[in-house]
């Protein structure tokens, strides 16, 4: 590497900048800022918030050389911190950036987080989003399992319908079921079930009809349709649902509010 | 046939809200665990993830994840979410229970040092971390890798380890947050959200990783902040006070689960105590109380038997290129003295030889599988697989780009397992009776098909009690996986019986065959393994040769990522008795259910991005459920 090479790169290098930045701010100012942007007071109620950071992590208040040492430190970072908005940091620091528009798009989330929603403002957020929040049908029903390749379902079939006992082939699953859920019966036998017994006619034997497992003869006694589901059961989900969408919309209507004050042109290259 | 079809998660929106698992239910919700109705026994098995990170993982950040632990609940039971790279996803069956468990070491650390203010930084290193974290996401996967690898050579930057009260600042702050996340999204009855967190203790690169899972809610929970693995003073015996303090301080319950074995380069199953001597009673007991399960297969492969220790065990295995060339970071290759040391079937049986000498067994631990997935998302399945972290999430180049954590060769994307899930035989779905069946381990792994799988083992069991009502039977005249069988009980001349069922996933493939594993200590002291073939599909046509089943088949079609239940059985059930049952030697009998052959990720992937593979790459295999044991003990 050439030195030439090395002096191009290190003049790419952004602390670089920084600091010639820094340079030339405190060269055109550094004698006019004013007494009060050279004073740093750690007031009653700073030192109170150090301590009380300190307590909060190791359950005891901080002895006396430890609080001195917070506090110097505390001195320190704002030292650094005013040194680094004076050197124009937050403007050319790819990550401050970041890292700013991440608080300012938090304070939307913080807003969402202190203002615990009431009923009536859950229940609007419930009949505006029912299919979010449907609940599902529900069935009593009968199973013979018959294997995979059904074979002679007749025989159950008209056994079945006399009101004999066919047992079916051996299955490790209930023979009935008195309220089953969709979730549950497509959990059990396959994610197509649930329309299987939708399908079905009421009281009666019928089949054979697949599932994942194989065939099956299938009466199906009761079909309950999903109830509207009440604000008092399902509380916890609509709010953690509701609080989701609040801290997204509120970031939204925070940038919104803010991107009203500029004038934004976008200068695509030809 | 079974192909894309099944591919559940980019277009799933579309899917009826019934079809997709019950993620919704009308029914009342109780609020409380001590609402939940319980059955007489456990009815139902309960499906969950026990280890799956989040952007407050130091690791899963830097390798790009941004989605959180309330992300991850919300796709865990079944909602939609956008992964971090954009696709919208969402699990078309969703699970029962979930424990996220980001790694306590540097909570939220990565996040931190990505968003430090750059001057603020001293050490050089880490300087350069922030700027790769920031410089988009092979940059940010770099550093991560980096880091990883630092960390498994002692070798941190020491503002990263010497900053104690920032570190804990940090990590209070975020432990609240996901503690009060947590507990918003914990149903009872619905879905069990559980609080945990990984203790990722290393020694080089040895990978001597726990998660920690605790029974209790946030007020409990709270008291305590995750335990750091990081430092001198980080071994098994800290974390074990840990929980022995949090007992004691709130009268709640915890537990921890090791995982990874496979890369621990011998360390994690030592007849030793660790740092060598002869193991004690005293260490061996508290293994055993605080370590009563280990996950078996997962993601970074797959634990359970290697052929250099189960040379006779056709398929023994499973899941073990790649990460059987050496540690965890790759540090040290692997010595074949060391797969004594890692694999469960071999801990099995050196826990018997441990207690032949000491009284007690240290090894006494039941088996569960989890993802252990960096990408917030659990997915399980091989057509819906999400990848290891958010730098293999689905695309073209995850399955052959080398994926050898730190800068040394070796791994590559087509190692890694859509592995696993848990499944718990619980009385209902409560944090209070996940954790209590995990304690008594009436768990099971699978590597990813929910199979309902049990087993009862007894003195008196016979094939007629099959026909009807076997589940409570076994309840009442045996015990289910993780009990042990007494001598005391057994009738005059009786060999143990054992009562084993295997339903297939209703949306999965047939199965192959149930095995029993057994594995004891001869008269002379000797550790001993035998796989039993004990019922399998099409038995008119597999008459056992010298004891073994010839193979099921085949119907994978690679090119189209298919295959055919064509053949292979739905459900397989037997009663089968020990026909070597020796009543004076110590034993453990665990059943291994094998699916027929089905297409892995890899080549899925194949066919969705038109990959040509290297003929090395595996494309398919018999995916399988692994029980916790049923120990037989003489003396008791």
């Amino acid at each position: 590497m050439t030195i030439g090479l090395r002096g191009a790169r290190l003049l790419r290098e952004p602390l670089v900048h920084f600091i010639a930045l820094g340079a030339l701010v405190f060269a055109l100012f550094g004698n006019a800022t004013s007494a009060d942007e050279r004073r740093i007071v750690i007031d009653a109620a700073r030192i109170e918030r150090i301590a009380g950071q300190y307590a909060q992590n190791f359950r005891r208040a901080p002895s006396a050389v430890e609080l001195d040492a917070l506090i110097r430190d505390d001195v320190k970072e704002e030292v650094y911190y005013r040194e680094a908005l004076r050197l124009g940091l937050d403007r050319d620091d790819e990550v401050v950036r970041r890292r700013m528009r991440v608080k300012m798009e938090a304070f939307g989330d913080t807003a969402a987080e202190i203002a615990p929603p009431d009923d009536a403002t859950l229940q609007r957020w419930l009949d505006a989003h029912p299919a979010r929040f449907a609940g599902e049908a529900s069935y009593a029903f009968d199973q013979r399992y018959l294997g995979t390749d059904g074979a002679a379902p007749q025989a159950g079939l008209d056994l079945l319908r006399a009101g004999k006992g066919f047992a079916g082939a051996a299955i490790p699953l209930p023979a009935s079921f008195e309220a089953i859920g969709a979730g549950e019966a497509a959990v059990l036998f396959g994610d197509d079930f649930p329309a299987v017994l939708d399908r079905l006619p009421l009281g009666v034997w019928s089949g054979p009809v697949g599932s994942g497992l194989g065939q099956h003869l299938v009466r199906v006694r009761k079909r309950q349709p999903a109830d509207p589901p009440g604000l008092a059961q399902i509380r916890q989900r609509v709010d953690n649902d509701w609080r989701a969408a609040m801290a997204q919309a509120r970031g939204e209507r925070a940038y919104r509010a803010l991107l009203q004050r500029y004038d934004v042109v976008i200068e695509k290259p030809e | 046939m079974q192909g894309l079809g099944k591919w559940a998660l980019a277009g799933c929106a579309t899917i009826a809200l019934t079809a997709c698992g019950g993620g919704f239910g009308g029914a009342e919700q109780p609020k409380t665990d001590a609402a939940v109705e319980l059955a007489e026994f456990p009815e139902r098995v309960y499906w969950g993830d026990a280890h799956l990170h989040t952007s407050n993982s130091v690791d899963a950040f830097g390798f790009g994840v941004r989605l959180d632990p309330e992300q991850a609940l919300r796709f865990a039971r079944g909602e939609e979410v956008t992964s971090t790279l954009g696709i919208k996803a969402r699990l078309a069956r969703p699970l029962d229970w979930l424990v996220i468990t980001d790694h306590s070491d540097a909570l939220g650390g990565t996040k931190a040092l990505a968003e430090a203010p750059r001057i603020l930084i001293r050490d050089p290193v880490m300087k350069r971390w922030h700027d790769m974290l920031n410089a988009g996401p092979e940059q940010s996967l770099r550093a991560t890798a980096e880091l990883i690898d630092a960390r498994a050579r002692n070798d941190l930057p020491k503002g990263m380890t010497d900053d104690p009260e920032t570190q804990n600042k940090r990590t209070r702050s975020i432990w609240n947050d996901h503690i009060a996340t947590v507990e918003r999204y914990n149903e009872p009855g619905k879905f069990t959200a559980m609080l945990g967190f990984e203790f990722t203790l290393m020694n080089g690169g040895r990978n001597l990783h726990r998660n920690v899972i605790f029974r209790d809610g946030g007020d409990k929970v709270k008291t305590v902040v995750p335990l750091g693995a990081w430092g001198a003073s980080a071994s098994t015996d800290s974390l074990w006070n840990y929980m022995d303090a949090y007992e004691k301080g709130t009268g709640g319950r915890v537990l921890a689960i090791p995982h990874n074995s496979n890369l621990s380069n011998g360390l994690m199953f030592e007849m030793t105590q660790p740092g060598g001597g002869a193991m004690t009673a005293a260490h061996a007991r508290r293994r055993a109380l605080r370590e009563p399960l280990v996950e078996i297969t997962q993601i970074k492969g797959d634990s359970e038997a290697h052929p250099f220790l189960s040379p006779n065990d056709e398929f023994a295995g499973y899941g073990v290129a790649g990460w059987e060339l050496g540690d965890l970071a790759m540090a040290e290759g692997k010595q074949s003295s060391m797969f004594a040391g890692e694999y469960v079937r071999e801990a099995l049986k050196r826990g018997l030889a441990i207690e032949a000498k000491t009284g007690v067994n240290p090894y006494k631990f039941g088996v569960i599988g989890a993802t252990d997935s960096h990408t917030a998302l659990a997915t399980g399945d091989e057509d819906n697989w999400f990848g290891k972290h958010t730098g293999n999430e689905p695309g073209a180049t995850r399955a052959l780009s080398a994926q050898n954590l730190g800068t040394r060769q070796g791994r590559f994307g087509w190692h890694y397992l859509a592995s696993g899930y848990a499944g718990v035989w619980a009385r209902g779905n409560s944090r209070a009776e996940i954790f209590d069946a995990m304690l008594r381990k009436e768990v099971y792994a699978t590597t990813g098909p929910r199979m309902t799988v049990r087993v009862f083992g007894g003195w008196d069991f016979d094939p007629r009690d099959l026909d009807r009502n076997w589940v409570r039977k076994g309840y009442r005249r045996g015990v289910p996986m993780g009990g042990t069988l007494l001598a005391s009980k057994q009738a005059r001349g009786e060999r143990p019986s054992f009562v084993i069922s295997a339903l297939k996933d209703p949306v999965g493939a047939n199965l192959d065959r149930i095995q029993v594993v057994k594995g004891w200590i001869d008269r002379s002291g000797a550790t001993r393994e035998k796989v039993f073939d004990v019922v399998w599909s099409d038995p008119a046509k597999r008459s056992p040769v010298n004891g073994k089943v010839s193979a099921v088949g085949d119907t994978v079609d690679v090119a189209k990522a298919s295959y055919a239940n064509t053949i292979g059985a739905p459900q397989l059930a037997t009663v089968w008795r020990d026909p070597e049952f020796d009543p004076a030697v110590k034993a453990f009998y665990y059943v291994r259910v094998l699916e027929i052959p089905t297409p892995t990720w890899v080549a899925f992937d194949a066919l969705r991005y038109k990959l040509k593979l290297p003929p090395e790459v595996r494309v398919k295999a018999q995916e399988r459920a692994y029980t916790s044991p049923i120990w037989y003990d003489p003396a008791a």
